[in-house]
């Protein structure tokens, strides 16, 4: 049970012993952490059938909560836990001049991400996230490139300033209850929290970790980061830390702050998104940035998603990060060889069919277009906010589709310019294998998923109601003190 | 006589709003990241005063004599490990506004947005985006700079 911990241990050990490792021997070095990410992944795949319905409390040291740190497993905590894992095992930095350091930073990110889903303690998460935030940062300006050092720079300021708000967030929650436990402030939330200090502390937490998580007022650093970062790290970054901050939201939302006035928040702030994020991606003209605001959006939908009450609400939004989750890594690999404006792209599918391919594929699924996951993915987003039949859910619902008939012109934009012909340009050179075959494996297992989209939904259903379901937390967190 | 009170809360306040309106207003990248110290200052002291009271001594057992006023022990201890993370990111920021001082030669953000939206574009093979809200003289400036 208690291996689960090693899941943030063994990476982060690894980290540091890495320069030691190195001077002994480069190739070990080079090979320690990708077969560390494929343990940690391997303990977390083994442990998901033995979770079952019920979830899992880890008290490290053996100290009882609230007194001690608790780590809690859900199927929800596991599946962002082993995303991290094998989200930075895909996307390890295999190149640059500087391995030894690219390597040791990804091991960090994958350990303080997987610790930022399993933590069961407000100001455990807040140490995870700093960890991730200073990880991010120097893999980020991994390219050492005036750009990346101005942008990087810019992104630690917001994400600061970020990580400050929360803290101011935390410390209101910790005068008005005096515990971080989530199980324990679960229980305090609705005599002590329902006023507003607790409203007061939930918007502050929600743009403090909203930063990472790419929202709306918060998000100025994602197309400068994504433009100037190297391709792998920005796909990590949208596609597996966005969702753990994300993930930070919604457990929030579940446990602790129940006003109507947070979820609403979180609702407009979420449509401004998706406004803002689909309108810049279809003016921008630059492959990179491009997909950058179009993550924005996504996000946005995410977040209208998770404002959605009770568990309905937390399937359906479940259902769209995990399919972004899929989905923007792979869209990112691609990026590595077409960044740069995008009339410079025709005539690409002459170098790379196969590239072109998974990108109409992933275009695809992206709009929401019938067989494919995303569309499923939207439908049932759809369907749950008109199901509230409230005019703001209703204007939720009407941004989305507008979002998608954005999303489907600036994406076929780009996907019609591969097919031209033109003698006068050079089209983009050809894919590298390595990202290709990355790229090809989460296509193919959007296609996979596809053809299995029923057991699958049962499954994130199941996820989603576990999740949702607040008792159970308290009580797995705290047998003995029943409500 | 002040309340002790209300003269910590209003520090706390002030220096988080202090922080935020350095962090909006200030053009000079070194003034911004002290902006996020003073922000962080702040968040740290409101944190210490969540379960401050006054006269509450410090939660050690001294000759098996148990205080009867104990402060709680837990914000101070979260207070000294946000204090060394953000000692942390302070010397990471300072250290990158070195290496941006370096590659640029100037710290005002507006600047090294700006050069650095110029890399960006340069890099992609496109124009700069020019924005409306620009003032003509800059948009001018800039049209004799790329001719």
């Amino acid at each position: 049970m208690n291996q689960l911990a090693l899941l943030v241990a063994l990476p982060l050990i690894t980290a540091f012993l890495l320069p030691v490792i190195n001077r002994v021997s480069t190739f070990a070095a080079r090979w320690t952490g990708p077969l560390v990410l494929v343990i940690t992944s391997a303990i977390g795949i083994s442990f998901w059938p033995q979770l079952g319905d019920s979830a899992v409390a880890i008290e490290l040291g053996g100290f009882r909560p609230p007194l001690g740190i608790t780590l809690y497993a859900d199927k929800m905590a596991l599946l962002f836990a082993l995303a991290t894992s094998i989200g930075t095992l895909l996307l390890w930095p295999s190149r640059g001049e500087d391995k030894l350091r690219q390597s040791t930073l990804a091991l960090i990110l994958a350990g303080s991400g997987s610790g930022l889903a399993l933590s069961g303690d407000l100001f455990n998460i807040y140490v995870f996230y700093e960890l991730v935030a200073v990880v991010s940062y120097g893999l980020i300006a991994a390219r050492s490139t005036a750009g990346s050092f101005a942008a990087t720079v810019r992104y630690l300021i917001v994400s600061s300033f970020g990580a400050a708000l929360a803290l101011t967030g935390i410390a209101l929650v910790y005068q008005a209850t005096g515990t971080l436990n989530l199980a324990q402030l679960s229980q305090l939330a609705p005599t002590h929290l329902n006023n507003l200090q607790g409203l007061a502390a939930f918007v502050l937490m929600l743009i403090g970790f909203g930063v990472k998580a790419e929202l709306f007022p918060v998000n100025t650093w994602v197309p400068e980061v994504y433009a100037t970062a190297p391709t792998r790290i920005s796909g990590l970054l949208a596609g597996v830390v966005s969702k753990l901050a994300l993930l930070i939201i919604v457990r929030l939302l579940v446990l602790i702050f129940h006003q109507p006035e947070a979820l609403t928040v979180m609702l407009v702030l979420g449509i401004l998104g998706v406004v803002t994020g689909e309108l810049a991606a279809w003016r921008a003209r630059d492959f990179n940035r491009m997909i950058a605001f179009s993550s924005i959006g996504q996000l946005g939908i995410m977040f209208i998603a998770f404002s959605i009450p009770g568990e309905a609400g937390v399937f359906a939004g479940l259902a769209v990060a995990l399919h972004h989750l899929v989905v923007k890594p792979a869209m990112f690999l691609l990026a590595e060889r077409w960044q740069g404006s995008l009339a410079n792209l025709a005539g690409a599918a002459r170098t790379s069919p196969l590239g072109a391919a998974l990108f109409i594929l992933l275009a695809l699924s992206l709009i929401g277009v019938p067989p494919l996951p995303g569309f499923w993915a939207k439908l049932l987003v759809m369907i749950n906010l008109v199901a509230q039949e409230n005019s703001l859910y209703m204007l939720g619902a009407w941004v989305i589709m507008g979002g998608a008939a954005l999303e489907a012109n600036y994406l076929f934009r780009v996907a019609s310019s591969f097919y031209h012909r033109t003698d006068e340009q050079t089209p983009p050179a050809a894919h590298r294998p390595g990202d290709l075959a990355t790229a090809s494996l989460l296509g193919a297992g959007l296609v996979a998923s596809a053809f299995l989209i029923m057991p699958l939904a049962d499954e994130i259903e199941g996820v989603a109601s576990q999740a949702a379901d607040k008792n159970h937390y308290v009580q797995t967190v705290n047998p003995e003190q029943l409500p | 006589m002040l309340d002790t009170g209300l003269v910590l809360y209003s520090a706390a306040f002030g220096l988080i709003l202090i922080g935020i309106a350095g962090i909006v207003l200030s053009a000079h990248l070194v003034r911004i990241i002290f902006g996020v110290a003073l922000l962080e200052a702040g968040a740290n002291l409101l944190l210490l005063l969540a379960t401050w009271r006054e006269g509450a001594s410090a939660p050690i057992i001294v000759a098996g004599r148990v205080p009867e006023f104990m402060a709680d022990p837990v914000p101070q201890a979260l207070v000294l490990t946000a204090i060394v993370i953000g000692v942390g990111i302070l010397a990471l920021a300072l250290s990158l506004a070195l290496r941006v001082q370096r590659a640029y030669g100037t710290l005002d953000m507006h600047e090294v947005r700006q050069r650095m939206e110029q890399e960006i574009a340069d890099q992609a093979g496109i124009d700069m985006p020019a924005s409306s809200h620009a003032p003509a003289a800059v948009q001018a400036a800039r049209q004799e700079g790329s001719a």
